[in-house]
């Protein structure tokens, strides 16, 4: 399976545009200077485990996030409203007449509406994978969401809260 | 009866987040995380069937006068309710059911979709003796599965009266799927005529509760947009077959009330929810005769479990159930606003309806009515093929039917068809039977590796009267587990059956001969696993439904085949389904369609 490994620094953002930081499967080891910390993440079938998470405007954060379940998970994290245009997105990929392609075919990159990237990285059963991500300064609130047709809306899903 | 009892299992902690606070169990019924019937709000008649929690229940079974759909009616009653209550059991349990009859007949029930010993199965003459006047029979079944079942009576036309429920069992582990609220909906044909007098009328007249017959001016209709020729071929084909192109459903709209929870739709049975919540909706197809297609316009329906089985999720806007069928589906409505549940009986005679809401009181649109749709050729599938011309059929791939096993065939009735002209059915669409598209894997004994498609089937399709352009529909394709079933092993043989009938007569059978005309039963092997092809030589949709044994769907999801009770076989369709015979003892196997069964779509399947 493959294994894809998107480490987003970012710097400035928006609420809602992202910049889309470099591509590869290593990070640099700036990254893992700048993390203050690492939060482990469980992604099984159909849930997230924790469930919820607070964090500070402008922390870096490690994700190690393993997949116990059985089938492929994402791990996206993005506004509601992002999640869910790229959630539609994927549906649509997905076919419509159930040719029996759950899987992610072609998706590489979390697409958001509003012409930036959100951090994303997919999952294949009993991988682990790490996704290292700065928060912004300026929201109040974001979602990770697991956008494979079927899974969102079965409960892969949590807030993240910003705290002060 | 109404209890107060909290669900454990769910608990979604971001919902508890949300209330801002780590509230402990006790405090989660102040979130409204309880059942359907336990809830909502003080609302007396949410599910009004009332809840018998296990692991002792007991039933009582009576004939008395209750009001339905406003009038009044005499149904059989379980513990005062008709439907009956919600049995609510969790798995590990060891369950002890104590069923009082109290009517002036035997009476019976089964649990419908439970692995149990054969003598609790509840069919009479074939697991036990049924349940004389006065009598009490006491079923003690270990609960070793979860989901959403039903039960109901298996003596007579007894179902058709009212004498069924919704059977609940909680998972003894988590769940791959998250709700905060949970509603089961029972849906369920009534009809005020007896019973018996509505088998009477069928035997008499086939299309008796038919008012959908073509007219003449369908004819003309029909010559304006295809010409005089073909359309009178058309006309002087079904003529011949002795069919009608709109027998949808035997029993419609003309004498049914369709009901949901015992509500007829004008009664607008309220599922109450609160904005942002996810709600497990417990579909039930406990009717006697309607299939129905599902939908809640302006929500998208999740399927996360299929005859109590967890299936991969699957996104949908309708789905069609067949009877004896369980769907859960998830939605998720953000608004504070009123949704209808509509589900329409697939013949397009009537509908049941429910609303869900945020408060009491409120209502949505009611959607249109589709027109009844007319049986396409497809609808003569296999059988109809095996006396056409297949002149223009070149180029066809046979390569996966190598091997196939046609010697069950040899004892069909094709005497109905003989003479059919066949010149109107070039235009004719193979593509669905999956014997071009479909590339099947064969073993090197011929059989078809376990988990493929059938060359004949139509798993691709919902079937008549759904157009998927319109709407995302659910189709037997879709239907995935999460993981391969114990039983890895390939099979060791097939076993073929075809799906029979007489329509003019209301005969019903398998493979030509009704239960009453067999001299004994279908045998398994214990512990041997087998192919079941089912192979419907009639023009209707038939539920077929095996008693003790899973049937795993060979719907061509390899090892992630689903596995199910019921299996809805389309008119024309060839399907199959792996079995392990690890169930010993004396079972029932049978068209669902309550007068079908009667009519002789019944055998014993024995393992041993």
């Amino acid at each position: 399976m493959r294994l894809m490994l998107l480490a987003l620094t970012l710097g400035l953002a928006t609420s809602t545009a992202f910049a889309s930081g470099e591509h590869a499967g290593s990070h640099s080891s700036a990254d893992a200077a700048d993390v203050d910390r690492t939060i482990r993440f469980e992604a099984g079938d159909m849930w997230f485990e924790p469930e919820g998470l607070d964090i500070a405007p402008g922390e870096t954060i490690r994700f190690e996030i393993v997949n116990t379940g059985n089938l492929e998970h994402e791990f996206v994290i993005g506004d509601a409203e992002a999640q869910a245009a790229h959630r539609k997105m994927m549906q649509e990929m997905s076919g419509s007449h159930g040719d029996g392609h759950a899987g992610h075919g072609g998706h590489d990159m979390a697409e958001g509406e509003h012409g930036g990237v959100m951090p994303a990285v997919t999952i294949a059963p009993g991988e682990t994978a790490e996704l290292v991500w700065t928060a912004p300064g300026n929201v109040d609130t974001l979602e990770y969401a697991c956008n494979i047709p079927g899974h969102y809306e079965s409960g892969m899903s949590g807030n993240i809260d910003f705290q002060g | 009866m109404a209890s107060s009892r909290v669900i454990t299992h769910p608990l979604s902690r971001r919902q508890l987040l949300k209330g801002g606070a780590a509230l402990g169990i006790g405090s989660a019924a102040a979130l409204g995380l309880r059942p359907a019937w336990a809830n909502p709000w003080g609302q007396a008649n949410t599910y009004a069937k009332g809840i018998e929690e296990g692991p002792e229940v007991a039933l009582a079974i009576r004939r008395e006068s209750l009001d339905i759909d406003g009038k009044q009616a005499r149904p059989i009653s379980i513990n005062g309710t008709s439907p009956g209550p919600l049995i609510r059991l969790k798995e590990g349990q060891d369950a002890v059911l104590r069923v009082t009859n109290l009517l002036d007949e035997p009476t019976s029930i089964h649990w419908h979709g439970l692995i149990l010993p054969p003598g609790m199965d509840g069919v009479p003459g074939v697991s036990f003796a049924g349940i004389e006047p006065g009598e009490t029979f006491t079923y003690r079944i270990p609960i070793r599965q979860n989901g959403t079942y039903w039960y109901h009576s298996h003596s007579g036309m007894q179902e058709q009266l009212g004498h069924a429920g919704p059977l609940i069992i909680d998972a003894a582990e988590r769940e791959p799927f998250r709700y905060d609220r949970e509603h089961v909906l029972l849906l369920t044909d009534w009809t005020f005529e007896d019973p018996m007098s509505v088998f009477r009328n069928l035997k008499t007249a086939e299309g008796y509760y038919n008012f959908q017959e073509r007219t003449i001016a369908d004819f003309f209709a029909d010559v304006r947009e295809k010409g005089f020729a073909a359309t009178a071929d058309m006309r002087g084909m079904w003529a011949k077959m002795r069919m009608s192109s709109r027998d949808i459903a035997d029993v419609t709209g003309s004498t049914y009330t369709y009901l949901l929870n015992g509500h007829s739709p004008g009664e607008n049975w309220t599922a109450l929810f609160k904005a942002g919540e996810r709600i497990r909706l417990r579909v039930i197809n406990g009717s006697a005769m309607s299939y129905f297609d599902v939908r809640i316009p302006g929500l998208k329906m999740t399927v996360v479990a299929a005859d109590g089985q967890p299936v991969q999720p699957v996104p949908v806007d309708e789905f069609r159930i067949a009877v004896a069928e369980t769907y859960d589906v998830l939605v998720t409505p953000e608004d504070d606003t009123a949704y209808t549940i509509f589900a329409e009986s697939m013949d397009r005679s009537g509908y049941a309806r429910a609303t869900l809401a945020p408060r009491e009181g409120m209502e949505s649109d009611i959607p249109e009515r589709r027109r009844i749709a007319d049986r396409g050729m497809e609808a003569m599938g296999a059988h109809g093929m095996a006396g056409m011309d297949h002149s223009g059929m070149e180029g066809m791939d046979h390569s996966g039917m190598e091997g196939m096993d046609h010697s069950g065939m040899e004892g069909m009735d094709h005497s109905g068809m003989e003479g059919m002209d066949h010149s109107g059915m070039q235009g004719m669409d193979h593509g669905g039977g999956g014997m071009t598209k479909e590339t099947s894997k064969t073993r090197e004994n011929g059989m078809l590796a376990s988990g493929e498609a059938q060359p004949g089937s139509r798993y691709g399709q919902a079937g008549i009267g759904i157009d998927p352009e319109e709407r995302r529909v659910l189709v037997y394709r879709d239907l995935k587990a999460f993981t391969p079933w114990p039983d890895r092993r390939e099979p060791g043989r097939e076993m073929e059956l075809h799906l029979t009938g007489n329509m003019e007569r209301y005969m019903w059978s398998f493979d030509g001969k009704k239960f009453s005309e067999v001299t004994g039963p279908i045998h398994f092997e214990k512990d041997e696993r087998l192919r079941l092809i089912l192979v419907n030589d009639t023009m209707m949709e038939h539920p077929i439904h095996l008693h003790g044994m899973w049937m795993e769907l060979e719907n061509g999801q390899g090892e992630l085949i689903p596995r199910k009770h019921t299996l809805n076989v389309k008119p024309g369709e060839r399907v199959s389904a792996l079995i392990t015979a690890d169930a010993e003892g004396s079972w029932a196997f049978h068209c669902h369609l309550l007068y079908h069964m009667d009519a002789g779509m019944f055998r014993v399947v024995k393992v041993s």
